[in-house]
């Protein structure tokens, strides 16, 4: 829904009203996820989208339906197999919408939230007595949306946080990979000569201070990336101390596995656990032969794909 | 030609998206004829450009550099024995391969998520299909991927992607093989496209396709067939049939270090010539 918020407010802006449709629920795989939202305008201007265009039509016309003062509405395209290629849905998916008209305050509300970063969910009864009603809720560690009872719950989380430490040229590559899967990425490096904005300058923020001191006064929670680039005990051994005692969804860690094995026995020195050692990623990355700075990045950011999507990592 | 003439041509030729080889003289034992960093430049075709010393090191340089091209690897060589004076010289031949051309089919939020990501490591990227295409994603949502695809399989390209559910891309296989594709062919596709990750948003789909295509161009075996090495008759040296000095004797081409050995070879071919060979 992020993606029509502005258009959103426009609307809002010119005095329009409009309704949403939003897909609540998929099953097998479609287009769009949940939380995708196509809008329709009293005009009948379009915003979004909800399958890529397969049942767009059929959802443009509900919406008009409830422009003029239609009920809202849960409608579902359930694309059997055998009309998957009929019907329009390229992956034969059945995808659930809720209609509804969307509230003026609430549109606003909603997006000087996602400004300001704040950690808000929109909350709709799709079902029910109150079917139709949103409100804004506080985001109470749902950072994907879901169905509770009749209640919708579209989270809109602030970008989740990569850090990377080492101002390394890896570093570089992996900020803007990490940029591209919608991390808010602070690289850090003790050493003020290279942890420098020119040397960075796609990233969110360039910090020059101790790893370990770092981590330890920042906003860690599950989603959270940890990535160790420093490659020098010195740096490493106090930050994955550190980073062990966080939520973070993905702590990897640079070093071939005669590094790591070192680096383990000094951790096990400071009293860490082999439980916590195998939370580590090390040798950080899948092993996909990677060779430039740039493709160990793609290695990385598939490794934390795959650890974020809890899929078995391929070996 | 100066060194750094040497890079200039070395940056046209990048430029110009031609794969050649960089040989750089990194030590030398006197007496020779090199200095440490004389830089020379070799073709795909064979061709030197610059100087790392004179016969005694250059057809080792093209061999090494024809054989770095194919396999990707940059080695370092020694001419150490190969030299009639004493002196030896140590050359590094990094082989300067172009980017892999990656073309993306289709105008879905997937395609574009592809290129944008591609481009940000350095492939280059096409938007529709190209015969010169070193590896194909097929990404358009159910608008044309069994022809894509079929022509896609019908082209060299080493890696042919589908983005699709699991489900979508059996159907579109059946649908290629009722077509007349051939197993070989369907063999090759990748589909669904990109390392199983559990991917769900477009990006992360991006970022298992993109794994995938990394870990196809490292472990894939060499484009070119490595290049036909033979021993030069006259002096012995191991030398590349692409070497540009050689001789047909009675329906088998000799290949030689240099143009004096093959001089030597034309005068009279019988005295090298090992009966029986």
């Amino acid at each position: 829904m992020k993606d029509v918020l502005d258009t959103l407010e426009g609307w809002n802006a010119e005095g329009l009203r409009f309704a949403t449709a939003t897909v609540v629920k998929t099953e097998r795989s479609a287009p769009r996820a949940p939380g995708s939202v196509l809008a329709v305008s009293e005009k009948g201007e379009v915003a979004g989208s909800v399958t890529g265009g397969c049942v767009e039509p059929a959802v443009y016309g509900e919406a008009q339906d409830v422009l003029a003062g239609g009920p809202p509405r849960l409608v579902t395209y359930g694309i059997a197999d055998e009309e998957a290629f009929e019907v329009g849905l390229p992956c034969g998916g059945t995808v659930h919408i809720f209609l509804g008209m969307a509230e003026r305050d609430l549109i606003d509300e909603l997006a000087s939230a996602v400004r300001d970063e704040r950690p808000v969910a929109l909350a709709t009864e799709i079902s029910g007595t109150e079917i139709g009603k949103q409100r804004i809720v506080e985001l109470n560690g749902h950072f994907e949306p879901a169905i509770d009872g009749d209640t919708f719950f579209l989270p809109f989380a602030p970008r989740p946080e990569m850090y990377v430490f080492g101002a390394v040229d890896h570093a570089g590559a992996m900020g803007r990979i990490g940029k591209f899967l919608g991390y808010r990425v602070t690289i850090c490096d003790a050493r003020a000569r290279f942890a420098t904005r020119e040397r960075f300058p796609d990233v969110d923020e360039v910090v020059v201070q101790w790893p370990d001191e770092f981590l330890r006064g920042a906003p860690v929670d599950e989603r959270t990336a940890i990535c160790v680039l420093t490659h020098d005990h010195k740096f490493d051994v106090p930050l994955l101390k550190v980073a062990l005692e966080t939520p973070a969804g993905y702590i990897g860690a640079m070093g071939a596995k005669r590094t790591t094995e070192s680096r383990n026995e000094r951790l096990r020195e400071e009293g860490v656990t082999d439980e916590q050692l195998a939370r580590i990623h090390a040798p950080i990355g899948l092993r996909i032969g990677s060779r430039t700075p740039e493709e160990v990045a793609v290695a990385v950011a598939a490794e934390i794909v795959a650890t974020r999507r809890k899929a078995a990592v391929p070996a | 030609m100066r060194p750094v003439d040497v890079l200039v041509r070395a940056g046209e030729l990048a430029s110009a998206g031609e794969p050649f080889a960089l040989a750089t003289v990194v030590s030398v034992r006197r007496p020779a004829s090199a200095r440490r960093g004389d830089r020379a430049v070799v073709t795909a075709g064979g061709a030197v450009y610059g100087w790392v010393g004179g016969s005694c090191s250059e057809p080792t340089v093209v061999r090494e550099a024809l054989a770095a091209l194919a396999d990707g690897e940059s080695r370092l060589v020694s001419t150490e024995g190969s030299c009639a004076s004493e002196g030896a010289v140590e050359i590094l031949v990094e082989p300067q391969l172009p980017a892999p051309l990656l073309a993306i089919v289709g105008e879905s939020p997937a395609a574009e998520t592809l290129a944008r990501l591609a481009a940000g490591i350095d492939w280059r990227v096409t938007r529709g299909l190209d015969e010169h295409a070193d590896a194909v994603v097929v990404a358009t949502m159910g608008r044309g991927d069994e022809e894509a695809l079929a022509a896609a399989l019908a082209g060299p390209a080493g890696y042919v992607g589908l983005v699709a559910s699991a489900k979508r891309a059996e159907a579109v296989v059946a649908a290629l093989r009722a077509a007349g594709v051939g197993e070989d062919a369907l063999a090759r596709l990748k589909s669904p496209a990109g390392l199983d990750l559990g991917p769900i948003r477009q990006e992360e789909v991006a970022v298992a396709i993109l794994a995938e295509l990394v870990a196809w161009r490292h472990a894939r075996t060499p484009s070119a067939p490595p290049p036909e090495e033979t021993v030069d008759p006259v002096c012995g040296m191991t030398v590349s049939l692409a070497s540009g000095e050689t001789f047909v004797h009675e329906g088998t081409t000799y290949a030689f270090c240099c143009a004096g050995c093959r001089a030597r070879f034309e005068a009279d071919p019988e005295r090298y010539v090992v009966i029986g060979a």
